[in-house]
């Protein structure tokens, strides 16, 4: 449950989204798609100065105790200005699994340092806190006189290559194991292209690296963690949807062909309203999915996988036809219309495909 | 009169209404208390003397002050003991567009009329005037201080029923179409008034034919201004879009909450539930529904907080991909059978029932096309798309 009043947590959004509208422009963004880290530091930084790094931190560890809804509050502006940053990996997946699993000294340790801004947490290999699992991976964990040593290599994490940990899920026969090993000479990373220019995805391969396990992992702990994962992902999913179906009926008004804006013309009027029940369903269904997580209901896990595939879905079908109806500007380079495309393609596997989650809502909806 | 006000809890609410009904309203014979059987004009008049026809109305309206999440316990309360009467100002059009746009005298005259008999029908749409509303030909000449009306009115629900229409008539012919209609509230109990029902494609006579030969209307009965018949017409029309997004003209007790839909049990039943497609098809038309249902719900608190909802217009388009999607899976499941049909046959009876009822929404109070036209126009913000009849005298519009 949240532990932030309504107004508090409308001014937390109202402060940022006039922050992100004031800083987050386009050249910002594609500035930080050419540095290596693929944001603007600047960005995280304020984001730690406003307190939002630590608002699923509970308030013993330097947090603000928010719940479920204060991060999809923050995700939806944050996915409404594309920000690549790794707030999902470190302030959602990664914060949780400490706050949960973690030593006294670990908690008070890493989780003041997330909320100061200070430290990132890049997340891979496989189970169900992994967003994007690695079933491929060499990994393995054997015990040393420090802990535990990390070695082998594991593909698809995003933010690696400037995380200053790395929290790796090993899964096997059933069985979920965690553990953090800091980023050192131990680790080295290597980037892979990407399709969507503003995801960094790594390959990490680790020689007998420092490691911390995660004691006292449970299936359940580890569902509510993957659960806040997905409604964090969703909710960013449906503010990136609202952001390009907005930006799009901008155009609509003001571009003119035979004499007339192109909105005024039915075959593109029926195509907006039909996109804007997507983008509407999207909204409904992310914050569907974190109040019913707030509330510690029954229902959680039929409103996550409802948002999981609605928003996929509507950011995929809202950001396709976003490039139709701007036409050939949409189909250059420069125009921002494909980076929006890009990240909902990006966002395809995140947690499992659309039609896994159909079919999870699915046995939802069938009788006890 | 009041014997509630805004300052209520839901439990004073529900306390006061229930004694009220356990004063007056026999729920086993489903009559009033001392009464053998059900008098709608004397049971409308107690539950409007108390004020629960339109609780959210304010009291000099014949309300309560109520606020609609309020109004909502006055209903559910009557709803229990499957009492009529309430929610009259959520449901009742006619009423609700007088209290809305209709003058002091109307409103002092004929809300009480209104509010304690049959619901008002609805005299819109002609043959030539469907989607193109605007377009009526229904006459209406002033001879002294009453209208004579000449024309024909189709898709009247109730018309039988019904002791007044909401009718749309033109007054003048010399302007262009919008400038030129006036909003009536009709007498239908009068000679020159004839109600022929449709045969439906469901099976169903629900609407008939108006044909209206030389009847007459006060003058005083204009809701709105003359020749500004358009503009009260409008809020009107809103609130039976509203209405229908909301799912009112599906069939009652269709699917709770709670239970099982009726798609997964139809799949089972017919073998195809472990189908991975089918499961997929299924799960994304629960999923339509569902999300509408957290649409409106959106809506709703919304218009708690800010008195109105853009969320509220996309209902009645949402709720034809849920009505055609759910009959079209359920047709694909029934294969063969669902070419059967009649009493012998319940299942395919209700699907192929459905799969045509489907269009009620779609096209019933402006199709899914007019609809889509204004969600882009009035949410969204689109241009108009120039029209070719706008600067036109009516008399001159070309028609089929």
């Amino acid at each position: 449950m949240s532990q932030i009043s309504d107004e508090d947590r409308q001014a937390l959004r109202d402060g940022f989204a006039r922050y992100l509208d004031a800083e987050a422009h386009e050249e910002k963004l594609r500035a930080g798609i050419a540095n290596n880290r693929g944001y603007d530091e600047t960005i995280w930084q304020q984001m730690s100065e406003m307190g939002l790094l630590g608002i699923a931190i509970p308030e013993d560890f330097g947090g603000v105790g928010g719940g479920a809804i204060d991060v999809a509050l923050v995700m939806e502006e944050v996915g409404g200005k594309l920000l690549p940053v790794p707030f999902t990996s470190t302030c959602v997946v990664a914060t949780e699994m400490i706050t949960r699993f973690g030593t006294d000294t670990i908690k008070k340790d890493l989780l003041q340092k997330i909320v100061a801004g200070e430290l990132t947490v890049s997340i891979g290999g496989t189970g169900d806190f992994v967003s994007l699992s690695d079933d491929g991976h060499s990994l393995s964990a054997k015990p040393s006189v420090d802990g535990w040593a990390m070695s082998g290599q594991v593909s698809f994490i995003s933010h690696a290559g400037v995380a200053d940990y790395h929290l790796l899920g090993l899964k096997k026969d059933r069985v979920q194991s965690a553990y953090l090993v800091k980023a050192s000479d131990a680790v080295s990373a290597e980037r892979l292209s990407t399709n969507d220019p503003a995801q960094r995805l790594f390959t990490l391969n680790f020689s007998d690296a420092n490691a911390i396990k995660l004691e006292g992992i449970d299936a359940e702990g580890i569902n509510q963690v993957r659960m806040r994962g997905m409604a964090a992902v969703a909710a960013e999913q449906a503010g990136a949807t609202r952001a390009i179906f907005d930006i799009t009926m901008e155009y609509l008004r003001t571009r003119y062909q035979f004499g007339r804006p192109i909105g005024s013309f039915q075959a593109i009027k029926h195509m907006a309203a039909d996109l804007l029940v997507e983008v509407e369903s999207a909204t409904s269904a992310a914050l569907a999915a974190a109040k019913a997580l707030d509330a510690g209901s029954p229902s959680a896990p039929k409103f996550i996988s409802l948002a999981a595939f609605t928003c996929k879905d509507a950011f995929r079908t809202v950001s396709a036809q976003a490039i139709q109806m701007h036409g050939g500007i949409a189909y250059t380079e420069e125009h921002i219309a494909h980076l929006y495309w890009r990240r909902a393609r990006a966002g395809l596997p995140l947690f499992g495909s659309s039609d896994e989650h159909r079919e999870h809502y699915l046995k939802s909806r069938e009788a006890a | 009169m009041a014997i509630l006000d805004r300052s209520a809890s839901p439990e004073e609410i529900n306390n006061v209404v229930e004694a009220w009904l356990d004063q007056h309203w026999d729920t086993e014979k489903r009559c009033a208390k001392g009464e053998d059987s059900y008098d709608e004009k004397s049971w409308l008049t107690k539950v409007f003397e108390a004020g629960f026809c339109v609780p959210s109305w304010p009291t000099e309206y014949y309300g309560l002050g109520l606020s609609q999440k309020q109004s909502g316990i006055v209903e559910k309360a009557f709803a229990k003991r499957k009492a009529q009467g309430s929610a009259r100002d959520r449901f009742h059009l006619g009423a609700i567009t007088v209290f809305k746009v209709g003058s002091e005298e109307l409103k002092r005259a004929m809300l009480p009329i209104m509010l304690t008999g049959p619901i008002c029908c609805l005299l819109y749409s002609e043959p030539n005037a469907g989607s193109d509303l605007a377009g009526v030909r229904t006459k209406a000449i002033l001879d002294g201080d009453d209208f004579i009306i000449t024309g024909q009115k189709i898709w009247t629900s109730n018309a039988q029923e019904a002791e007044y229409g909401m009718l749309l008539t033109r007054t003048d012919w010399d302007v262009p179409k919008h400038r030129g209609i006036t909003f009536f509230l009709f007498p239908m109990k009068q000679d020159g008034v004839e109600v022929k029902p449709i045969n439906q494609i469901t099976g169903e006579s629900e609407f008939n034919e108006v044909f209206i030969t030389e009847a007459r209307v006060p003058r005083a009965h204009i809701i709105g201004s003359l020749n500004e018949g358009w503009t009260s017409f409008q809020t009107a029309i809103a609130y039976e879009r509203l209405i229908m997004g909301q799912g009112i003209t599906e069939r009652r007790g269709k699917s709770k909450a709670d239970s099982e839909p009726q798609l997964i049990t139809l799949a089972r039943k017919y073998e195809k539930y472990d189908d991975p497609t089918v499961r997929q098809k299924i799960a994304q038309a629960l999923a339509y529904r569902e999300l509408n249902g957290l649409n409106m719900k959106r809506a709703k608190q919304e218009i708690m907080t800010n008195g109105s909802s853009s969320l509220m217009s996309l209902g009645k388009l949402a709720m034809s991909r849920v009505q055609h999607g759910e009959a079209a899976i359920a047709t694909d499941l029934l294969g063969n059978a669902a070419l059967l049909d009649g009493d012998d046959y319940p299942d395919a009876a209700n699907i192929n029932f459905d799969a045509a009822k489907a269009y009620m929404n779609s096209i019933g109070g402006g199709t899914d096309q007019i609809q889509k036209n204004i969600i882009a126009e009035r949410v969204l913000n689109l241009p108009k798309e120039p029209d070719l009849d706008r600067n036109v005298a009516f008399r001159d519009v070309k028609s089929s």
